[in-house]
Protein backbone atom coordinates (compact mmCIF):
# COMPACT_ATOMS: atom_id res chain seq x y z
CA UNK A 1 0.00 0.00 0.00
CA UNK A 2 2.84 2.63 0.95
CA UNK A 3 4.62 1.92 -1.99
CA UNK A 4 1.27 2.38 -4.02
CA UNK A 5 1.33 5.54 -2.88
CA UNK A 6 4.45 6.24 -3.49
CA UNK A 7 4.14 5.50 -6.87
CA UNK A 8 0.95 7.37 -7.23
CA UNK A 9 3.03 11.01 -5.85
CA UNK A 10 5.36 10.49 -7.99
CA UNK A 11 3.50 10.44 -11.03
CA UNK A 12 1.33 13.34 -9.76
CA UNK A 13 4.97 15.08 -9.27
CA UNK A 14 6.09 14.49 -12.98
CA UNK A 15 2.32 15.77 -14.16
CA UNK A 16 2.82 18.84 -11.90
CA UNK A 17 6.32 19.07 -14.00
CA UNK A 18 4.70 19.08 -17.25
CA UNK A 19 2.26 21.37 -16.42
CA UNK A 20 4.54 24.27 -15.02
CA UNK A 21 7.10 23.41 -17.68
CA UNK A 22 4.57 24.11 -20.28
CA UNK A 23 3.40 27.16 -18.78
CA UNK A 24 6.61 28.45 -18.54
CA UNK A 25 7.47 27.87 -22.26
CA UNK A 26 4.35 28.24 -24.14
CA UNK A 27 3.24 31.15 -22.85
CA UNK A 28 6.45 33.13 -24.13
CA UNK A 29 5.74 31.11 -26.96
CA UNK A 30 2.45 32.30 -27.77
CA UNK A 31 3.18 35.87 -27.52
CA UNK A 32 5.90 35.46 -30.27
CA UNK A 33 3.66 32.85 -32.32
CA UNK A 34 0.98 36.20 -32.11
CA UNK A 35 3.12 38.77 -33.55
CA UNK A 36 4.34 35.91 -36.12
CA UNK A 37 0.63 35.77 -36.96
CA UNK A 38 -0.42 39.78 -36.82
CA UNK A 39 3.14 40.08 -38.40
CA UNK A 40 2.51 42.53 -42.10
CA UNK A 41 5.23 39.94 -43.49
CA UNK A 42 2.82 37.85 -45.87
CA UNK A 43 5.09 35.10 -45.30
CA UNK A 44 6.08 34.94 -41.67
CA UNK A 45 1.96 35.46 -41.31
CA UNK A 46 1.46 32.56 -43.63
CA UNK A 47 3.84 30.10 -42.18
CA UNK A 48 2.19 30.82 -38.70
CA UNK A 49 -1.21 30.48 -39.47
CA UNK A 50 -0.60 26.89 -40.90
CA UNK A 51 1.30 25.97 -37.74
CA UNK A 52 -1.29 27.11 -35.71
CA UNK A 53 -3.68 25.12 -37.95
CA UNK A 54 -1.40 21.91 -37.69
CA UNK A 55 -1.58 22.28 -33.58
CA UNK A 56 -5.33 23.00 -33.37
CA UNK A 57 -6.28 20.68 -36.12
CA UNK A 58 -4.77 17.44 -35.00
CA UNK A 59 -4.88 15.54 -31.91
CA UNK A 60 -2.19 16.31 -29.38
CA UNK A 61 -1.82 12.93 -28.81
CA UNK A 62 -0.77 12.32 -31.91
CA UNK A 63 2.05 15.40 -31.82
CA UNK A 64 3.19 13.85 -28.51
CA UNK A 65 4.01 10.69 -30.81
CA UNK A 66 5.42 12.72 -33.57
CA UNK A 67 7.54 14.72 -31.54
CA UNK A 68 8.92 11.48 -30.07
CA UNK A 69 9.72 9.33 -33.28
CA UNK A 70 10.37 12.30 -35.03
CA UNK A 71 14.63 12.07 -34.09
CA UNK A 72 14.77 8.06 -35.66
CA UNK A 73 12.53 8.37 -38.14
CA UNK A 74 13.93 12.00 -39.45
CA UNK A 75 17.51 12.01 -38.25
CA UNK A 76 17.60 8.21 -37.86
CA UNK A 77 18.86 9.09 -34.16
CA UNK A 78 18.56 6.84 -31.66
CA UNK A 79 15.89 7.71 -29.15
CA UNK A 80 17.17 7.68 -25.11
CA UNK A 81 15.25 6.91 -22.32
CA UNK A 82 15.94 10.57 -21.22
CA UNK A 83 13.91 12.15 -23.97
CA UNK A 84 10.59 10.75 -23.40
CA UNK A 85 10.06 13.50 -21.12
CA UNK A 86 11.76 16.31 -23.12
CA UNK A 87 9.59 15.36 -25.80
CA UNK A 88 6.59 15.83 -23.91
CA UNK A 89 7.62 18.91 -22.92
CA UNK A 90 8.09 19.92 -26.54
CA UNK A 91 4.91 18.47 -27.62
CA UNK A 92 3.03 20.26 -25.34
CA UNK A 93 4.93 23.63 -25.14
CA UNK A 94 4.47 24.13 -29.05
CA UNK A 95 0.86 22.91 -28.93
CA UNK A 96 0.09 25.07 -26.21
CA UNK A 97 1.70 27.91 -27.72
CA UNK A 98 -0.84 28.10 -30.69
CA UNK A 99 -3.75 28.40 -28.75
CA UNK A 100 -2.19 31.09 -26.00
CA UNK A 101 -0.85 32.90 -29.36
CA UNK A 102 -4.65 32.96 -30.76
CA UNK A 103 -5.71 34.07 -27.01
CA UNK A 104 -2.93 36.67 -27.31
CA UNK A 105 -4.04 37.91 -30.58
CA UNK A 106 -7.74 38.45 -29.60
CA UNK A 107 -6.55 40.52 -26.29
CA UNK A 108 -4.23 42.47 -28.27
CA UNK A 109 -6.54 43.29 -30.91
CA UNK A 110 -9.42 44.60 -28.38
CA UNK A 111 -7.50 47.41 -27.45
CA UNK A 112 -8.66 50.16 -28.77
CA UNK A 113 -6.88 52.25 -31.37
CA UNK A 114 -7.09 55.74 -29.82
CA UNK A 115 -4.79 53.62 -26.85
CA UNK A 116 -1.98 53.68 -29.76
CA UNK A 117 -2.22 56.73 -30.45
CA UNK A 118 -2.60 58.51 -27.28
CA UNK A 119 0.88 56.43 -26.76
CA UNK A 120 2.12 57.85 -29.87
CA UNK A 121 1.58 61.58 -29.69
CA UNK A 122 2.94 61.59 -26.56
CA UNK A 123 6.26 60.25 -27.55
CA UNK A 124 6.35 56.53 -26.65
CA UNK A 125 8.39 54.17 -28.57
CA UNK A 126 6.58 51.12 -29.92
CA UNK A 127 8.23 48.98 -27.80
CA UNK A 128 7.27 51.56 -25.14
CA UNK A 129 4.25 51.47 -26.51
CA UNK A 130 3.65 47.70 -25.85
CA UNK A 131 5.07 46.89 -22.66
CA UNK A 132 3.75 49.76 -20.74
CA UNK A 133 0.20 50.67 -22.26
CA UNK A 134 -0.98 47.49 -24.78
CA UNK A 135 0.55 44.70 -22.74
CA UNK A 136 -0.93 45.34 -19.53
CA UNK A 137 -4.40 45.94 -20.61
CA UNK A 138 -4.13 42.51 -22.73
CA UNK A 139 -3.60 39.89 -19.71
CA UNK A 140 -6.57 41.64 -18.02
CA UNK A 141 -8.87 40.65 -21.17
CA UNK A 142 -6.94 37.63 -21.58
CA UNK A 143 -6.89 36.09 -18.03
CA UNK A 144 -10.47 34.11 -18.16
CA UNK A 145 -9.59 32.06 -21.55
CA UNK A 146 -6.22 31.53 -20.58
CA UNK A 147 -7.55 30.30 -16.90
CA UNK A 148 -9.62 27.76 -19.56
CA UNK A 149 -6.66 26.92 -21.56
CA UNK A 150 -4.92 26.00 -17.95
CA UNK A 151 -7.36 24.06 -16.52
CA UNK A 152 -7.31 21.94 -20.10
CA UNK A 153 -3.63 21.43 -19.77
CA UNK A 154 -4.12 20.20 -16.52
CA UNK A 155 -5.81 17.70 -17.86
CA UNK A 156 -4.09 17.03 -21.11
CA UNK A 157 -1.03 15.87 -19.29
CA UNK A 158 -2.47 12.62 -19.06
CA UNK A 159 -1.75 12.50 -22.42
CA UNK A 160 1.78 12.21 -22.19
CA UNK A 161 0.82 8.05 -21.21
CA UNK A 162 0.72 7.07 -25.10
CA UNK A 163 4.74 7.52 -24.74
CA UNK A 164 4.78 6.43 -21.46
CA UNK A 165 5.91 8.72 -19.23
CA UNK A 166 5.20 7.79 -15.77
CA UNK A 167 2.97 10.90 -14.92
CA UNK A 168 -0.07 10.26 -12.88
CA UNK A 169 -2.70 8.61 -14.99
CA UNK A 170 -0.05 6.26 -16.55
CA UNK A 171 0.55 5.10 -12.77
CA UNK A 172 -2.74 4.95 -11.97
CA UNK A 173 -3.61 2.97 -14.63
CA UNK A 174 -0.77 0.13 -13.97
CA UNK A 175 -1.67 0.34 -10.24
CA UNK A 176 -5.04 -0.08 -11.19
CA UNK A 177 -4.95 -3.13 -13.70
CA UNK A 178 -2.51 -4.92 -10.94
CA UNK A 179 -4.87 -4.66 -8.31
CA UNK A 180 -8.09 -5.31 -10.56
CA UNK A 181 -9.69 -2.42 -8.47
CA UNK A 182 -10.17 1.47 -9.60
CA UNK A 183 -9.42 2.45 -6.63
CA UNK A 184 -6.08 4.08 -7.80
CA UNK A 185 -7.71 5.90 -11.33
CA UNK A 186 -9.80 7.31 -8.30
CA UNK A 187 -7.34 9.04 -6.46
CA UNK A 188 -5.86 10.27 -9.72
CA UNK A 189 -9.22 11.73 -10.65
CA UNK A 190 -9.21 13.80 -7.58
CA UNK A 191 -5.64 14.85 -7.90
CA UNK A 192 -7.13 16.68 -11.31
CA UNK A 193 -9.44 18.00 -9.31
CA UNK A 194 -8.02 19.66 -6.69
CA UNK A 195 -5.32 20.47 -8.91
CA UNK A 196 -7.77 22.51 -10.98
CA UNK A 197 -9.60 23.96 -8.38
CA UNK A 198 -6.00 25.71 -6.78
CA UNK A 199 -5.77 26.81 -10.63
CA UNK A 200 -8.98 28.10 -10.92
CA UNK A 201 -8.63 29.69 -7.33
CA UNK A 202 -5.69 31.37 -8.47
CA UNK A 203 -6.44 32.48 -11.78
CA UNK A 204 -9.49 34.36 -10.26
CA UNK A 205 -7.08 35.70 -7.72
CA UNK A 206 -4.90 37.55 -10.23
CA UNK A 207 -8.69 38.55 -11.97
CA UNK A 208 -9.50 39.74 -8.31
CA UNK A 209 -6.00 41.78 -8.12
CA UNK A 210 -6.31 43.43 -12.14
CA UNK A 211 -10.11 44.61 -11.36
CA UNK A 212 -9.24 48.19 -10.06
CA UNK A 213 -9.84 49.20 -13.64
CA UNK A 214 -12.04 48.89 -15.71
CA UNK B 1 8.11 83.47 -41.93
CA UNK B 2 7.97 85.41 -39.10
CA UNK B 3 10.22 84.71 -36.03
CA UNK B 4 7.33 83.51 -33.51
CA UNK B 5 5.65 80.93 -36.81
CA UNK B 6 4.82 77.54 -34.55
CA UNK B 7 3.26 75.51 -37.20
CA UNK B 8 3.36 75.72 -40.92
CA UNK B 9 1.42 73.24 -42.85
CA UNK B 10 1.50 74.36 -46.73
CA UNK B 11 -0.83 72.89 -49.91
CA UNK B 12 -1.53 69.67 -47.77
CA UNK B 13 -3.14 67.35 -49.80
CA UNK B 14 -4.81 63.62 -48.36
CA UNK B 15 -7.20 61.57 -50.38
CA UNK B 16 -8.57 58.34 -48.80
CA UNK B 17 -9.34 55.91 -52.17
CA UNK B 18 -11.07 57.96 -54.73
CA UNK B 19 -12.51 60.44 -52.10
CA UNK B 20 -10.75 63.30 -51.44
CA UNK B 21 -10.34 64.84 -48.06
CA UNK B 22 -7.95 67.35 -48.18
CA UNK B 23 -7.18 69.57 -51.07
CA UNK B 24 -4.66 71.92 -51.22
CA UNK B 25 -5.18 73.47 -47.46
CA UNK B 26 -2.46 75.88 -45.62
CA UNK B 27 -2.30 76.60 -42.08
CA UNK B 28 -0.16 78.87 -40.24
CA UNK B 29 -0.01 79.44 -36.49
CA UNK B 30 1.78 81.92 -34.77
CA UNK B 31 3.01 81.65 -30.79
CA UNK B 32 -0.08 82.29 -28.09
CA UNK B 33 -2.02 82.53 -31.12
CA UNK B 34 -5.15 80.08 -31.04
CA UNK B 35 -7.36 78.92 -34.34
CA UNK B 36 -10.04 77.54 -34.30
CA UNK B 37 -11.02 74.43 -36.88
CA UNK B 38 -15.39 74.31 -37.89
CA UNK B 39 -16.90 73.25 -40.29
CA UNK B 40 -19.29 70.35 -41.49
CA UNK B 41 -18.85 66.36 -40.65
CA UNK B 42 -16.92 65.06 -43.01
CA UNK B 43 -15.30 68.20 -44.21
CA UNK B 44 -11.80 67.24 -43.35
CA UNK B 45 -11.46 69.07 -39.72
CA UNK B 46 -9.94 65.97 -38.28
CA UNK B 47 -8.02 64.62 -41.02
CA UNK B 48 -6.20 68.03 -41.30
CA UNK B 49 -5.15 67.34 -37.15
CA UNK B 50 -4.36 64.44 -37.80
CA UNK B 51 -2.27 65.10 -40.39
CA UNK B 52 -0.64 68.23 -38.28
CA UNK B 53 0.16 65.69 -35.56
CA UNK B 54 1.22 63.01 -37.48
CA UNK B 55 -1.08 60.21 -36.84
CA UNK B 56 -1.95 60.09 -40.71
CA UNK B 57 0.37 60.60 -43.62
CA UNK B 58 -0.18 63.47 -45.70
CA UNK B 59 -0.05 62.59 -49.87
CA UNK B 60 1.42 65.87 -50.67
CA UNK B 61 2.63 69.16 -48.62
CA UNK B 62 4.52 70.74 -46.43
CA UNK B 63 4.70 70.41 -42.83
CA UNK B 64 7.33 72.72 -40.66
CA UNK B 65 7.61 72.99 -36.90
CA UNK B 66 9.45 76.08 -35.93
CA UNK B 67 12.42 75.46 -38.11
CA UNK B 68 11.77 71.52 -38.29
CA UNK B 69 10.72 70.07 -40.96
CA UNK B 70 8.21 67.00 -40.88
CA UNK B 71 7.46 66.59 -44.33
CA UNK B 72 8.27 68.23 -47.69
CA UNK B 73 6.95 68.01 -50.99
CA UNK B 74 9.17 66.45 -53.43
CA UNK B 75 7.57 65.93 -56.58
CA UNK B 76 4.04 65.88 -55.53
CA UNK B 77 4.42 63.59 -52.79
CA UNK B 78 5.43 63.94 -49.16
CA UNK B 79 8.87 62.96 -47.69
CA UNK B 80 8.82 62.52 -44.15
CA UNK B 81 11.96 63.10 -42.41
CA UNK B 82 13.51 60.56 -40.47
CA UNK B 83 12.57 58.60 -37.36
CA UNK B 84 14.54 60.65 -35.20
CA UNK B 85 13.64 63.72 -36.64
CA UNK B 86 10.20 62.93 -36.32
CA UNK B 87 10.55 61.88 -32.34
CA UNK B 88 11.85 65.54 -31.85
CA UNK B 89 9.33 66.83 -33.66
CA UNK B 90 6.52 64.95 -31.34
CA UNK B 91 7.86 66.60 -28.77
CA UNK B 92 6.58 69.74 -30.02
CA UNK B 93 3.17 69.36 -29.61
CA UNK B 94 0.32 67.76 -27.90
CA UNK B 95 -2.66 66.56 -28.36
CA UNK B 96 -6.07 66.25 -26.66
CA UNK B 97 -8.64 63.64 -28.19
CA UNK B 98 -12.12 63.67 -28.52
CA UNK B 99 -12.56 60.54 -26.70
CA UNK B 100 -9.66 61.10 -23.67
CA UNK B 101 -7.81 57.87 -24.18
CA UNK B 102 -6.39 58.18 -21.27
CA UNK B 103 -4.57 54.87 -20.25
CA UNK B 104 -6.90 52.67 -17.73
CA UNK B 105 -4.77 50.95 -16.01
CA UNK B 106 -2.65 54.05 -14.59
CA UNK B 107 -4.08 56.02 -12.02
CA UNK B 108 -4.78 59.88 -12.81
CA UNK B 109 -1.18 60.89 -11.65
CA UNK B 110 0.86 57.94 -13.30
CA UNK B 111 -1.09 58.79 -16.05
CA UNK B 112 0.12 62.34 -16.22
CA UNK B 113 3.99 61.34 -15.26
CA UNK B 114 4.66 58.04 -17.68
CA UNK B 115 5.44 59.85 -20.19
CA UNK B 116 7.78 62.46 -18.90
CA UNK B 117 9.76 60.28 -16.95
CA UNK B 118 9.58 57.59 -19.42
CA UNK B 119 9.94 59.41 -22.74
CA UNK B 120 12.04 62.36 -21.36
CA UNK B 121 13.65 60.70 -18.95
CA UNK B 122 13.04 63.40 -16.29
CA UNK B 123 12.88 62.80 -12.62
CA UNK B 124 10.24 61.07 -10.67
CA UNK B 125 10.18 63.75 -8.14
CA UNK B 126 10.14 66.92 -10.71
CA UNK B 127 7.59 65.20 -12.83
CA UNK B 128 5.07 64.29 -9.67
CA UNK B 129 5.49 68.11 -8.54
CA UNK B 130 4.58 69.47 -11.96
CA UNK B 131 1.83 66.92 -12.26
CA UNK B 132 0.74 68.51 -8.85
CA UNK B 133 0.67 71.76 -10.28
CA UNK B 134 -1.67 70.81 -13.14
CA UNK B 135 -4.18 68.67 -11.44
CA UNK B 136 -4.26 72.04 -9.28
CA UNK B 137 -4.71 74.37 -11.66
CA UNK B 138 -7.35 71.93 -13.51
CA UNK B 139 -9.31 71.74 -10.39
CA UNK B 140 -8.44 67.96 -10.20
CA UNK B 141 -6.07 68.44 -7.01
CA UNK B 142 -7.85 65.72 -5.25
CA UNK B 143 -7.88 63.41 -7.79
CA UNK B 144 -4.06 61.98 -8.48
CA UNK B 145 -5.07 58.56 -7.22
CA UNK B 146 -7.74 57.73 -8.66
CA UNK B 147 -8.28 55.84 -11.56
CA UNK B 148 -9.84 56.88 -15.11
CA UNK B 149 -12.58 54.68 -14.19
CA UNK B 150 -13.46 56.77 -11.36
CA UNK B 151 -13.65 60.04 -13.63
CA UNK B 152 -16.58 61.68 -15.37
CA UNK B 153 -15.85 62.43 -19.18
CA UNK B 154 -15.01 65.82 -17.99
CA UNK B 155 -12.76 65.09 -15.54
CA UNK B 156 -11.19 62.45 -17.62
CA UNK B 157 -10.88 65.20 -20.21
CA UNK B 158 -9.01 67.66 -18.10
CA UNK B 159 -6.84 64.91 -17.19
CA UNK B 160 -5.79 64.25 -20.69
CA UNK B 161 -5.20 68.37 -20.85
CA UNK B 162 -2.99 67.73 -18.12
CA UNK B 163 -1.42 64.68 -19.30
CA UNK B 164 -0.05 66.68 -22.79
CA UNK B 165 0.74 69.53 -20.72
CA UNK B 166 3.19 67.74 -18.76
CA UNK B 167 5.27 67.47 -21.72
CA UNK B 168 5.23 71.50 -22.00
CA UNK B 169 4.38 71.08 -25.75
CA UNK B 170 4.97 74.66 -27.48
CA UNK B 171 1.51 74.06 -29.04
CA UNK B 172 -1.66 71.87 -28.34
CA UNK B 173 -4.50 70.62 -30.59
CA UNK B 174 -7.91 69.69 -29.49
CA UNK B 175 -9.85 67.37 -31.31
CA UNK B 176 -13.89 68.33 -30.87
CA UNK B 177 -12.50 68.34 -27.36
CA UNK B 178 -15.94 68.36 -25.75
CA UNK B 179 -18.15 66.08 -28.43
CA UNK B 180 -18.30 62.90 -26.25
CA UNK B 181 -19.41 64.92 -23.49
CA UNK B 182 -22.97 65.69 -21.82
CA UNK B 183 -23.54 69.71 -22.20
CA UNK B 184 -23.00 70.13 -18.70
CA UNK B 185 -19.65 68.84 -18.50
CA UNK B 186 -18.47 70.65 -21.17
CA UNK B 187 -18.62 73.81 -19.31
CA UNK B 188 -15.96 72.57 -17.37
CA UNK B 189 -13.63 71.57 -20.03
CA UNK B 190 -14.19 74.44 -22.12
CA UNK B 191 -13.38 76.91 -19.08
CA UNK B 192 -10.52 74.94 -18.89
CA UNK B 193 -9.16 75.46 -22.63
CA UNK B 194 -10.16 79.41 -21.93
CA UNK B 195 -7.91 79.76 -18.48
CA UNK B 196 -4.87 78.11 -21.11
CA UNK B 197 -6.01 80.95 -23.83
CA UNK B 198 -5.59 83.17 -21.03
CA UNK B 199 -1.97 82.41 -20.23
CA UNK B 200 -1.66 82.48 -24.04
CA UNK B 201 -1.21 79.02 -24.77
CA UNK B 202 -0.66 78.64 -28.49
CA UNK B 203 -3.83 75.92 -29.58
CA UNK B 204 -5.35 74.74 -32.74
CA UNK B 205 -9.33 73.51 -31.86
CA UNK B 206 -11.38 71.52 -33.53
CA UNK B 207 -14.50 72.41 -32.71
CA UNK B 208 -18.59 72.55 -32.75
CA UNK B 209 -19.29 74.80 -30.28
CA UNK B 210 -19.46 77.97 -32.25
CA UNK B 211 -20.05 80.64 -28.93
CA UNK B 212 -16.83 78.90 -27.62
CA UNK B 213 -14.71 79.29 -30.94
CA UNK B 214 -16.23 82.77 -31.01
CA UNK B 215 -15.12 84.05 -28.05
CA UNK B 216 -11.65 82.09 -27.49
CA UNK B 217 -10.32 82.21 -31.04
CA UNK B 218 -7.61 84.84 -32.22
CA UNK B 219 -8.60 83.09 -36.23
CA UNK B 220 -11.03 80.99 -37.31
CA UNK B 221 -11.03 78.26 -40.53
CA UNK B 222 -14.29 77.24 -42.03
CA UNK B 223 -13.78 74.35 -43.81
CA UNK B 224 -16.05 72.41 -46.23
CA UNK B 225 -15.22 69.20 -48.84
CA UNK B 226 -11.31 69.37 -48.03
CA UNK B 227 -10.96 73.02 -48.89
CA UNK B 228 -10.71 76.14 -46.61
CA UNK B 229 -14.10 78.48 -47.44
CA UNK B 230 -13.25 81.11 -44.99
CA UNK B 231 -10.87 82.35 -42.52
CA UNK B 232 -10.37 85.34 -40.27
CA UNK B 233 -10.89 86.59 -37.18
CA UNK B 234 -13.91 85.58 -35.19
CA UNK B 235 -15.95 89.02 -36.24
CA UNK B 236 -15.21 88.32 -40.00
CA UNK B 237 -16.57 84.74 -40.10
CA UNK B 238 -19.92 85.36 -37.85
CA UNK B 239 -20.83 88.16 -40.08
CA UNK B 240 -19.47 86.46 -43.22
CA UNK B 241 -21.23 87.49 -46.41
CA UNK B 242 -20.79 83.61 -47.76
CA UNK B 243 -24.16 82.14 -47.56
CA UNK B 244 -22.75 78.48 -46.61
CA UNK B 245 -20.78 79.80 -43.78
CA UNK B 246 -23.74 81.81 -42.82
CA UNK B 247 -25.93 79.09 -42.72
CA UNK B 248 -23.33 76.82 -41.13
CA UNK B 249 -23.09 79.35 -37.97
CA UNK B 250 -26.40 79.74 -37.92
CA UNK B 251 -27.70 76.13 -37.62
CA UNK B 252 -25.10 74.96 -35.40
CA UNK B 253 -25.53 77.88 -32.95
CA UNK B 254 -29.27 76.80 -32.14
Amino acid sequence: MNITFMQLLSGMVVSVEIFLLTLLFALPLGLLVAFGRMSKNKILQTLVKVYIAIMRGTPLMLQLIVVYFAPFYIFGLKISQGYRFVAVIIAFSINYAAYFAEIYRAGIESIPIGQYEAAEVLGYSKRQTFFRIIFPQVIKRILPPVTNETITLVKDTSLAFVIAVAEMFTIAKQISAKQASVNALMVAGLFYFVFNYAVAYIMEFFEKKLSYYR
Amino acid sequence: MEDNNLLRIEHIKKNFGDTGVLSDISLSVNEGEVVSIIGPSGSGKSTLLRCATLLTQMDDGNLYYGDMCAAKSVNGKSVYAGKDELKKIRQYFGLVFQNFNLFPHYSVLKNIIDAPVNVLGRSKEESEKKAAELLKMLGLAEKGDAYPCELSGGQQQRVAIARALALEPKILFFDEPTSALDPELTGEVLAVIRKLAANHMTMVIVTHEMQFAKEVSDRILFIENGVVVEEGTPDKLFSSDNPRVREFIGRMAN
